[in-house]
C-alpha cells in the first residue's frame, strides 16, 4: 500500500470530503421572470411545492439568491408509478451588482409563485438634470 | 410512458456466460449499462414537452394519484375531467400587465392504469401543485384471500 501511495498520493483520499469548498447541494433552476421600471425590478419565480417556511431570499456580495425546498414528501405506502417532477430544491442565483435596495426588497409567495419587488438604489434612478 | 419491471435476478442473470464459449463476451454489456442507467434514473422516467407542464403519477393499495405542478392558476380555472381511463387537466392562466389581460389555457391527458371510481374524484390544489386523488374500484384492490389447508 506504501508504494501504491508513492505513485498515486492521491489514491487513499477521503471521497466524501476531498475539497475545503462548502458543500454544493443538487438543486434545479427554476422559470423566472425579470421586468424593469424606472424605478424597481419586479422578479417573478415559478416554485411549484414550495411552502412559505421552506423559502429563502438570501442577499449576499450583489448575488440574491432564492432557494426554495419542496414542502411535500412522498407519504410512505406510495409507489411511483410515473415522475417528471424531481424533489431537488429549486435554486436561483441573480447579480444585481448593488443596483437594488436590498433593504426595501418586498417578497409575496401565492399558489408557488413568488413574486419580489427589488427597488433600485437611489443613485441608479434615473433623474432628470435641470438646465440652468 | 415506461415503466421499469423489476425482475427478480435468476442465476443465467448473475454468473457471466463462461459457459457458452462461442458467444462474444460483449453481448449483454451494453444491455447490462442500459439497465444500471435505467435503474439509477427509472424514478425519472419521463421529462415533460417545454411546454406542457409537468405530471406524476403515484398509486397506493386503494388510489391512484395523479400530481400536476400548476403554479400562479386560480382553483376556479382549473378543471379535472374523468372520461373512462382519461384524466384530462386544463387550467388557464390570466395575466394582468395594467388594462391588458392576457388569458392562456393549457391542457393534459393522462391514462390511469387500472379501474378508477370515477364519481368519487378528489383534487385538492395547494402550493401550486393539484392532487388528484383516484379511488381503485374494489376489485381493483390487491386483496388477500385466506384458503384453509386441511
Amino acid at each position: 500500500m506504501s508504494l501504491l501511495n508513492s505513485i498515486m498520493p492521491g489514491f487513499t483520499r477521503n471521497l466524501s470530503n476531498n475539497d475545503e469548498e462548502k458543500p454544493v447541494s443538487p438543486a434545479v433552476k427554476p422559470l423566472y421572470e425579470v421586468k424593469e421600471t424606472s424605478d424597481a425590478y419586479g422578479l417573478v419565480v415559478q416554485l411549484p411545492g414550495v411552502a412559505k417556511d421552506g423559502l429563502s431570499i438570501t442577499s449576499e456580495e450583489g448575488t440574491l439568491t432564492v432557494r426554495g425546498e419542496r414542502g411535500w414528501k412522498r407519504p410512505a405506502g406510495w409507489t411511483s408509478l410515473y415522475r417528471e417532477s424531481t424533489d431537488l430544491p429549486f435554486e436561483l442565483s441573480l447579480q444585481h451588482e448593488n443596483a437594488i435596495d436590498v433593504d426595501k426588497i418586498h417578497a409575496e409567495l401565492r399558489d408557488g409563485v413568488l413574486r419580489v419587488a427589488l427597488p433600485k438604489t437611489e443613485a441608479r434612478k434615473p433623474r432628470k438634470i435641470a438646465v440652468s | 410512458m415506461r415503466l421499469v419491471r423489476y425482475t427478480y435476478p435468476s442465476t443465467r442473470s448473475l454468473v457471466p456466460a463462461y459457459g457458452t464459449a462461442f458467444r462474444n463476451p460483449w453481448t449483454g454489456l451494453e444491455g447490462e449499462i442500459n439497465r444500471l442507467f435505467e435503474s439509477a434514473v427509472g424514478d425519472y422516467a419521463g421529462v415533460a414537452a417545454p411546454d406542457r407542464f409537468p405530471v406524476d403519477l403515484y398509486e397506493d393499495k386503494d388510489n391512484t394519484y395523479v400530481r400536476a405542478e400548476l403554479p400562479g392558476v386560480e382553483r376556479a380555472d382549473i378543471s379535472v375531467e374523468m372520461v373512462e381511463d382519461y384524466l384530462t387537466i386544463t387550467a388557464a392562466r390570466k395575466i394582468k400587465d395594467g388594462d391588458k389581460e392576457e388569458s392562456f389555457s393549457f391542457s393534459r391527458s393522462v391514462t390511469i392504469p387500472g379501474v378508477v371510481q370515477a364519481d368519487k374524484v378528489a383534487a385538492a390544489y395547494e402550493n401550486g401543485v393539484l392532487t388528484v386523488t383516484l379511488p381503485k374500484r374494489e376489485e381493483a384492490k390487491p386483496r388477500k384471500i385466506s384458503v384453509n389447508v386441511n
